[in-house]
């Protein structure tokens, strides 16, 4: 008989007697549930916030910081090197032939939280191309701000987690009280914060430097020539990246902290589900002693055997990873956050999801290892004549 | 206690059954001890943070100027304060975060608290270009007193041109409780002297102590109000609002750590009962066997609560145990500028624990 075949109907034996022994299966599948709803729960929120970076980063675009500066707040470009860099080679034009580069500001805004907790929100200036370079921008409610005037807009998330945010609201800067006007969507982090005319936000925030200078490359490949414009300035000492990597690196810092938390959590748990995985199987085929006796008395190989017992613990290991990851899933997978000043949408990717069906068949395989060589090894006769 | 032997026969029959249980037991312990321990921390740390200390931070970012320390100081309820200057920047890799706190010859007088000697504050206030760094931080850049420390501030121009920041470390320093990430405290004349003219005078933001802690928050509010229509409004809080909103970037510590505890237990539950209700199954005869030569139920009852309370109550202890050890070793794995605080092995987690195992062995029951 063939090996596959003999590997089949061990197993469907197996299966069909599953019922038999409920209880027991069913520490497997709670088990492995409760690693992989707690592992995906965490990782939900890293995942959410790694994709909001990662949208909000579009590799046609360049960004300019000042040199070695690791986030925007952190760099300063003084008004003459913005002029230089928006002149220089390598960013798309607009159909009047002008570049298609937006100098820009970032400043922190004390808001509260819905809770009431003190926070800060990210208030960005548009100059008149910032719309142009994200074609992913559009409006959703009010109207867009007009420049020149002490209006806001507001992303459409914002008001999520910071309480006044909504159209018609009104927002404390330090020249008095600028209303929100219209309210955006970007489908990235931008939908959290605020926007305003540049000149006028900085003139409000007493800046005399933009924090950094987005630009559309002309291509893909412009980036180089682009860069190598600027970074040979003497005039100039700034970084230039693509904005998809700068986002990248940004989010790959907080993404590793939070993934060592859920990682290590997850570790831990998964070993007890391991041990758990491991009784249970040393119990199955203790059980099933003189069933397999007498099939291994029929003819069938050791091998199949030991195979079935592996099998069964994968059913039962990813039986419980999937309805884990399903509850995971349903309870908050696109449900809007908050962390720091960023919000976005918490995510259980299908990613995710296989990585958690993966966990549950290294569990299933390790934990079924033993107890299947055990089920191979034991004499036929030993087996037949124990109780 | 006769029984003794009785039970620790039936355990040690199955050897393997026995420590797969123990072993799982143990690890959820583990997790559920540092689940609780961390929310320890966190509500230890809120605790700590002083309710009396306020910040004055420039409302709209930027920086204040030292003219405002004089007037800030006459307000009624204000005991002590100090200019505070901050250079961020990094140490060789732009991962490795560094924040270096420049405080004046106030900040002794405001950082009552820390276990900083009056020697190291003299240091500090005689030697500019010098930091104090505490053991947590000179453990993790591998320094000692008498090292050059050299920080690359890209936001941070200094008068000279450059954007590199050296100080000598003149003193390893404890560690302040509520400071998880530890310090680099400098010295704030230097600071200033070192910006370029335009930004000299000015300090990033002011601290304060208040004379009467209940009444901090009506003095910061009263800052805050007092500046709003000037050039230079400010932001002000007490440490304890600022940390009951800033922790985990407002994230709910306690929420959190509960739910996953209680994941662990209830996968821990469901094994340590199947385990047991197995053992029963197998051993039919052998309780029959009891009763025949005169055992109660009762008395068989409880022998194999015995053996299923044994290796429960072992686990807990253990899986505390390694909790306790590894929660050590957490301010140390943890990237730095995080300020992950190490789990708290307060008594707090040994009672729980202890009530977890009750509560696991009475359901067992």
């Amino acid at each position: 008989m063939n090996l596959l075949r003999q590997i089949w109907i061990v197993s469907i034996i197996n299966f069909k007697s599953l019922p038999h022994r409920i209880w027991q299966s069913l520490v497997i599948v709670v088990g492995m549930g409760c690693v992989v709803g707690v592992l995906l729960s965490m990782l939900s929120m890293t995942e959410g916030m790694h994709r909001a970076y990662l949208n909000t980063g579009d590799p046609g675009r360049a960004l300019v910081v000042s040199e070695g500066s690791e986030s925007e707040n952190n760099s300063a470009i003084p008004r003459d090197q913005a002029r230089i860099i928006m002149d220089a080679p390598g960013i798309a034009k607009a159909a009047d032939g002008s570049p298609l580069a937006d100098p820009g500001i970032n400043a922190g805004i004390p808001v509260l939280r819905l809770n009431g907790a003190k926070a800060y929100d990210t208030l960005r200036g548009f100059g008149p191309k910032g719309v142009k370079l994200r074609p992913e921008f559009h409006m959703v409610a009010g109207r867009m701000f007009s420049p020149g005037t002490r209006e806001l807009i507001v992303g459409a998330a914002a008001h999520t987690q910071y309480q006044g945010m909504n159209i018609g609201d009104k927002v404390i800067l330090p020249d008095g009280e600028w209303p929100i006007v219209g309210s955006f969507a970007t489908g990235d982090l931008l939908d959290g914060q605020l926007i305003g005319d540049t000149e006028t936000v900085m003139l409000a925030v007493r800046r005399k430097a933009y924090n950094s200078v987005l630009v559309r490359l002309q291509s893909y490949d412009s980036l180089t020539t682009f860069k190598k414009a600027l970074t040979t300035n003497p005039a100039l000492s700034v970084s230039v990246e693509r904005q998809s990597d700068w986002y990248k690196k940004i989010s790959e810092g907080f993404s590793t902290f939070f993934s060592i938390i859920a990682y290590g959590v997850g570790v831990i748990m998964a070993m007890g589900a391991l041990f758990g995985c491991l009784n249970t199987m040393y119990a199955a085929v203790s059980t099933r002693g003189r069933e397999i006796a007498t099939l291994r008395a029929l003819g069938y190989g050791a091998f199949p055997v030991a195979v079935s017992v592996i099998l069964e613990a994968m059913l039962l290991s990813v039986t419980g990873a999937l309805i884990g990851a399903a509850i995971a899933w349903s309870l908050y997978d696109g449900v809007q956050d908050g962390f720091g000043n960023n919000v976005f949408k918490l995510t259980v990717s299908p990613a995710l999801i296989g990585m958690a069906v993966l966990w549950a068949v290294v569990v299933a395989l390790l934990g079924g290892l033993l107890p299947s060589i055990r089920a191979a090894r034991r004499p036929v006769v030993d087996a037949l004549r124990a109780t | 206690m006769k029984y003794f032997p009785l039970v620790w026969t039936a355990l040690s029959r199955k050897p393997a059954h026995a420590i797969l249980t123990l072993s799982s037991v143990t690890i959820a312990f583990m997790l559920v001890g540092l689940m609780i321990g961390l929310n320890t921390s966190f509500e230890r740390i809120t605790e700590l943070v002083r309710a009396d200390r306020i910040f004055v931070d420039p409302r709209f970012g930027g920086a204040l100027p030292l003219a405002m320390a004089r007037q800030i100081a006459g307000h009624d309820g204000v005991a002590r304060i100090a200019a505070i200057g901050v250079v961020g920047g990094y140490y060789q890799d732009q991962k490795n975060n560094v924040f270096v706190i420049f405080g004046d010859t106030g900040r002794q007088r405001t950082r009552p608290e820390w276990p900083v000697t009056p020697q190291q504050w003299k240091l500090v206030r005689d030697n500019r270009a010098g930091v104090l760094m505490s053991r947590l931080q000179a453990e993790r850049r591998h320094k000692k007193a008498g090292d050059t420390f050299v920080v690359r501030a890209p936001a941070f121009d200094k008068a000279d041109g450059t954007r590199f920041w050296a100080f000598k470390i003149l003193a390893v320093t404890g560690d302040a409780p509520a400071w998880t990430d530890g310090y680099i405290e400098g010295n704030f004349d230097y600071y200033d002297k070192s910006r370029p003219p335009a930004e000299q005078g000015n300090a990033s933001y002011f601290e304060l102590l208040a004379a009467n802690s209940s009444r901090a928050p009506a003095v910061a509010h009263a800052i805050e109000r007092s500046y709003a229509n000037s050039p230079t409004p400010v932001l002000s809080f007490t440490e304890k609002e600022g940390f009951a909103g800033g922790t985990a970037g407002g994230l709910d510590v306690a929420t959190i750590t509960r739910e996953i505890s209680l994941a662990g237990l209830v996968m821990i539950l469901f094994l340590t009962a199947n385990s047991i209700a197995q053992s029963v199954r197998e051993r039919f005869t052998e309780f029959a066997t009891l009763k025949t030569i005169g055992f109660t139920d009762r008395l068989v009852t409880w022998l194999v609560f015995l053996e299923a309370a044994a290796p429960s109550v072992a686990g807990a202890a253990l899986g505390v145990a390694l909790a306790a050890g590894l929660a050590a070793q957490v301010p140390r794995i943890c990237p730095p500028g995080w300020g992950l605080p190490a789990p708290a092995m307060a008594p707090a987690v040994y009672i729980a624990a202890a009530a977890g195992a009750v509560r696991l062995v009475g359901t067992l029951k």
